[in-house]
């Protein structure tokens, strides 16, 4: 039998009787040291892809977060018992670090995207190109191109920064400069700071009409929760 | 442009749009801990295998092409 796991959490002694996880199945309370993990029994070796079991899995993390801040599992993380246990063990420091840095907070998600991208990173249409030379002069175009959006996506991600740095704990941020989804950050937002946070956003969406915005949350401190990138920084392997 | 992208959406209001469904995918799929360094999951019967810190679906845009694709089941 293994265990499904959710998330990892401090200072939370029961959960409500009626949390039901992936299949339906009942989530409990695994103590370990000064952690808990919710779990649920799961009989399959594999997780299904499926919306049910995403939103199940985004529902238990959630049915926590006006109690504690959870730090979530990755969908699909299944291990036994004694797995779970050896890794908390092997890792309590980096737990503490990140329940530390996550406590009170929670997650908000920005995707900015841009209404066109540069034209010159585009590939060149086949049969367009007739001599060496014509070859060479696309070549640089795309170079160009590569270069004025890989700038822009820079621009706009210092601009992000600058409008919310008196307002979040600490931010993840991931540029696709030759996409339109041009920038993904997350924001990690105390709780008491989302209402100005929400307002902030606004203005700063107002200031960039050429821009679109999804803001969502808030969130369990999903980008915030990644262990395993510490360990690999620290020790080489992951 | 789809004006879908273009809003603030924060909170209960929106949990049930497809919207709130491709955000939830990206966290639940792309983000959270690894325990074990191997998580098997499966999309359409088809095991596939994250091995380490590697991930399947990167991006919203490739989240949104998962479901498109389990929609005629």
């Amino acid at each position: 039998m293994k265990l499904y796991a959710y998330c990892l959490v401090e200072d939370l002694d029961a959960l409500d009787a009626a949390t039901r996880g992936i299949s339906g199945a009942a989530v409990r309370l695994l103590h370990i040291d000064e952690f808990a993990v919710l779990t649920s029994n799961f009989d399959d070796d594999t997780v299904a892809v499926t919306r049910e079991n995403a939103l199940d899995h985004a529902a238990v993390v959630r049915s926590v977060l006006d109690r504690t801040t959870p730090l979530p599992f990755r969908f699909g993380t299944l291990v036994t018992e004694q797995q779970l246990r050896n890794y908390i063990s092997a890792r309590k420091p980096a737990l503490q670090t990140r329940l530390t840095l996550v406590r009170g907070c929670v997650e908000m998600s920005v995707k900015i995207i841009r209404e066109h991208i540069t034209e010159n990173n585009l590939p060149a249409v086949p049969g367009e190109i007739t001599s060496g030379t014509s070859f060479l002069e696309e070549k640089r175009r795309e170079i160009l191109g590569t270069e004025a959006n890989a700038a822009e996506a820079r621009e706009i991600s210092t601009w992000l920064h600058e409008q919310v740095a008196n307002l979040a704990r600490d931010e993840q941020v991931t540029l696709r400069s030759s996409e339109k989804l041009v920038v993904a950050a997350a924001h990690l937002v105390e709780r008491d700071k989302i209402p100005q946070y929400k307002e902030t956003m606004t203005i700063a969406r107002e200031n960039r009409p050429e821009l679109h915005f999804l803001l969502s949350g808030p969130w369990p401190p999903y980008s915030f929760a990644n262990i395993e990138l510490e360990f690999k920084s620290q020790f080489g392997v992951s | 442009m789809s004006s879908t992208f273009d809003q603030i959406i924060v909170g209960e209001e929106w949990e049930d749009s497809d919207l709130s469904l491709l955000e939830t995918l990206d966290h639940v799929l792309n983000r959270g801990i690894v325990i074990t360094g191997e998580i098997t999951i499966s999309v359409a019967d088809i095991d596939l295998v994250f091995v380490g810190l590697n991930v399947l679906i990167s991006s919203v845009e490739t989240a949104h092409e998962v479901l498109r694709k389990r929609q005629p089941e």
